[in-house]
């Protein structure tokens, strides 16, 4: 074998191996690039930073007003410069805390004041009014009063903390439904029904906490419970999928096609066409609460439930069931695989998982509609398929199907980020989509030929 | 088969080099509005968007317009990217009035103001700056002017199509009845009798059904005020079809491109008809207020316009 053989074979392996993980990799590369920008410091750091360059630029003391809106981060920020002014012969004239209008009023009684200002000393998103930019237009006795703001580092926002934990939470439910989709796919089928199950999940939980559990002074018990009942409901809807695609024969397409409707409709009347919001502060707990070291409580949810069917899937003897009927139906029947008893439970699982996604959903905007999931059966489908799993079943795995939600998901946040509208990001994500399968299919034929 | 490879990781590489980078402007004088809408798909949202970036662009600020397509978990998502870009303001048509409350409670924490453009934000404990919107209540008013001047020495029956679930189609058919009120108690020729109030969900059929059950029960009906163009459309529909055309007069309300239209070939009598780009550019000026440290009322109500054949006929857009 020659030495440009075994790279090739190298390489191969790695593509097939991690080949969606690589263009993941390329993708949030190329994001992190193009949102490189300015990031202005505006924690505690930004205070303590500016309170330095004050006491350099006034070494023989000054009068300064410090300036910032009235969010905990500019408290925070406000409290660093206090303190590091502290002990220093920089006098604080006078601290505002709010909107342009609250700075407005405070410059015209500085502006009609005696005594003399050396500058303001402001949080970064204050420094961008026009406000302070038309200073010494607006107010001639403030020309001499320098403007002062933390110097900004440079770092992709793409790639800040937050961006990347709101990627995780905005995934969350696409990518809880994608497990019970990933297990269809591979058992040979497909669920058009999960969008339309999760509205009825959502609408169906909150009406239950509303009419049954007490509204806004349900117990979490009860929430809990309502929730439950919710995904069961869309777990018989999911075994009457299963029912009428195993035992009447009809195609699974056309099965969730018609209960996609049915559910939609469901939906519609359980919600009397409305949103419905009389739900307790701590509904929220699972949408958007971050109880494990700052991580989501929902991708808390879909980590665990990844690991989970993961291990069920590659380790258990119902995982291999489901990989056997997809290969090959026939087959697994003669080798004695419950060939029906597989299929409908997997509809089953898949409804339940769509009623997770819906109470999560419903939770993480603290509302229940049956607006809720149009074209959601679409982006969990196109997980299930940019992720590696074949739509001739039998073949696919749950890590690929993480990786492909998540891969959609950079792909939307860059595009906002980066500013792109609307009718690009579709074309923009269709061609992705595409993009992602047609490099899945040749990297196999690359395996086979190697 | 290396060389394939060779040129897959080279194209990846230029796409990577070609995303250009956003505007590497320096941070303190980078002001940007995220702007995200209803739906895209409705002209009078993308007229919002672009004249409120118009009147912003010459102010100096970028806008970012995208469109939550009717999907309320979409715009939160919008919203939390806006947050991280730290844009200086944001602007929403709400997709859902009380489930985009999250969102707007997020943007609160991070110190961003909220505008709300055409569709107010209902949910309880959350701040918006000011909300912009056409005058339904006036609008109303206009419409049931629009009435008298229609029938007016004879008078008549008059049948409202509302829309009783959509707070908006709420107040123009009180502005309706109240000014319809008022000219019955001052003259004492052409009084008009309001004889019914028919659900018709601003949709042509079930404007077309509600008609068709007027003119059932009154035959000698006069008029029909309907809330928006469509259920007005779908009354003319029923009113042609009895043959009753000449005999009903039709006001409608919205002043879309379908609207103008009939209104032209003399199918309706007249429209209230709403300005999208004025609620944009008020929209951008309201933001510029603010920022300039001015005091910016709750809530900005842009005027209806009645609009008759005789505007349709001088309308650049029609011709």
């Amino acid at each position: 074998m020659r030495s440009w053989q075994v790279v090739h074979r190298g390489l191969a392996l790695l593509a097939v191996d991690y080949g969606m993980s690589l263009v993941l990799l390329v993708v949030a590369v190329g994001f992190s690039v193009a949102t490189l920008q300015e990031q202005p410091a505006d924690g505690p750091e930004g205070g303590r930073q500016l309170a330095r360059l004050l006491a350099r630029r006034y070494p023989t003391g000054g009068r300064v007003v410090v300036v910032a809106r009235e969010t905990q981060a500019d408290a925070a920020f406000a409290q660093a410069l206090a303190d590091g002014l502290a002990g220093s012969p920089i006098e604080v004239a006078a601290e505002v805390r709010g909107r342009p209008a609250e700075l407005r009023h405070v410059l015209e009684r500085l502006s009609a004041a005696p005594e003399r200002i050396d500058a303001l000393a402001v949080h970064p998103a204050v420094a961008r009014w026009p406000l302070l930019q038309e200073l010494p237009g607006e107010f001639p006795s403030l020309r001499h009063v320098e403007v002062l703001v933390p110097r900004s580092h440079v770092w992709p926002s793409f790639l800040k903390a937050d961006n990347l934990l709101n990627i995780a939470n905005q995934i969350a439910v696409i990518a809880i439904m994608a497990v019970g989709m990933t297990m269809v796919v591979i058992a040979g089928g497909i669920d058009l029904s999960v969008g339309s199950l999760m509205a009825l999940a959502a609408v169906v939980a909150t009406r239950l906490i509303r009419d049954l559990a007490g509204a806004e002074q349900a117990g979490a018990w009860q929430m809990a419970a309502c929730c439950v009942a919710a995904m069961a409901i869309c777990g018989l809807m999911g075994l009457f999928s299963g029912m009428i695609t195993t035992f009447a024969g009809i195609p699974a397409f056309i099965a969730t096609l018609a209960m996609m409707l049915v559910a939609s409709g469901l939906a519609y009347m359980t919600a009397e066409g409305e949103s419905i919001y009389e739900l307790p502060e701590v509904f929220v707990w699972l949408g958007r609460g971050a109880d494990l070291a700052g991580i989501p409580n929902a991708v808390v949810l879909m980590l665990l439930l990844y690991a989970a069917a993961q291990v069920l899937m590659t380790r258990t003897v119902a995982g291999r069931y489901i990989y056997a009927v997809g290969g090959n139906r026939e087959a697994a029947r003669l080798a004695g695989v419950p060939v029906e008893r597989v299929t409908v439970l997997v509809y089953v699982a898949c409804g339940v998982l769509a009623g997770l996604g819906g109470v999560v959903m419903a939770s993480q905007l603290k509302s229940g509609a049956p607006t809720y999931g149009q074209m959601y059966e679409l982006y969990v489908i196109a997980a299930v398929v940019v992720g590696g799993t074949s739509l001739s079943g039998g073949e696919g795995q749950m890590i690929g199907t993480l990786l492909g939600a998540l891969l959609i998901a950079v792909i939307q946040n860059g595009m906002n980020l980066t500013g792109v509208e609307s009718y690009q990001q579709k074309v923009v994500l269709g061609s992705v989509i595409l993009a992602a399968v047609l490099i899945d299919r040749w990297k196999r034929r690359l395996w086979q030929r190697v | 088969m290396r060389s394939r490879l060779w040129v897959l990781l080279t194209a990846c590489l230029a796409a990577c080099a070609e995303t250009q980078p956003s505007k590497q402007s320096d941070v303190n004088t980078r002001r940007v509005i995220g702007v995200s809408v209803l739906t895209l798909t409705n002209p009078f949202f993308k007229v919002i968007g672009e004249s409120l970036r118009e009147v912003a662009a010459a102010e100096g600020y970028e806008v970012i317009l995208v469109s939550g397509e009717n999907d309320v978990a979409r715009q939160q998502h919008q919203v939390q990217d806006f947050i991280v870009q730290r844009v200086a303001a944001i602007v929403l048509c709400p997709c859902d009035s009380k489930a985009i409350g999250p969102a707007i409670g997020e943007a609160n924490e991070a110190g961003i103001p909220v505008f709300t453009a055409d569709i107010a934000c209902l949910a309880p404990g959350v701040k918006v700056v000011s909300h912009i919107a056409t005058d339904n209540y006036g609008g109303g008013r206009q419409a049931a002017l629009a009435m008298i001047e229609a029938l007016g020495e004879a008078g008549g029956k008059v049948v409202i199509i509302d829309y009783k679930q959509v707070e908006s189609c709420i107040q123009r058919v009180k502005g309706f009845k109240e000014v319809i009120a008022e000219h019955n108690r001052s003259t004492s020729s052409g009084r008009i009798e309001i004889v019914a109030e028919l659900p018709g969900d601003g949709q042509k059929d079930k404007g077309y059904r509600a008609a068709e059950d007027a003119l059932q029960a009154h035959p000698d009906l006069a008029g029909i005020f309907a809330i928006n163009d469509p259920s007005a459309l779908g009354a003319r529909a029923a009113l042609e079809k009895a043959g009753k055309a000449d005999q009903v007069k039709l006001i409608g309300f919205d002043g879309q491109p379908e609207g103008k239209r009939a209104i032209k070939e003399g199918k309706i009598y007249a429209d209230p008809i709403q300005y999208p780009d004025r609620i944009g550019r008020e929209t951008a000026r309201a933001i510029l207020r603010y920022f300039r440290g001015e005091e910016v009322e709750p809530e900005i109500l842009i005027p209806t316009g009645l609009y008759r054949q005789a505007d349709a006929l001088e309308d650049p857009e029609l011709k």
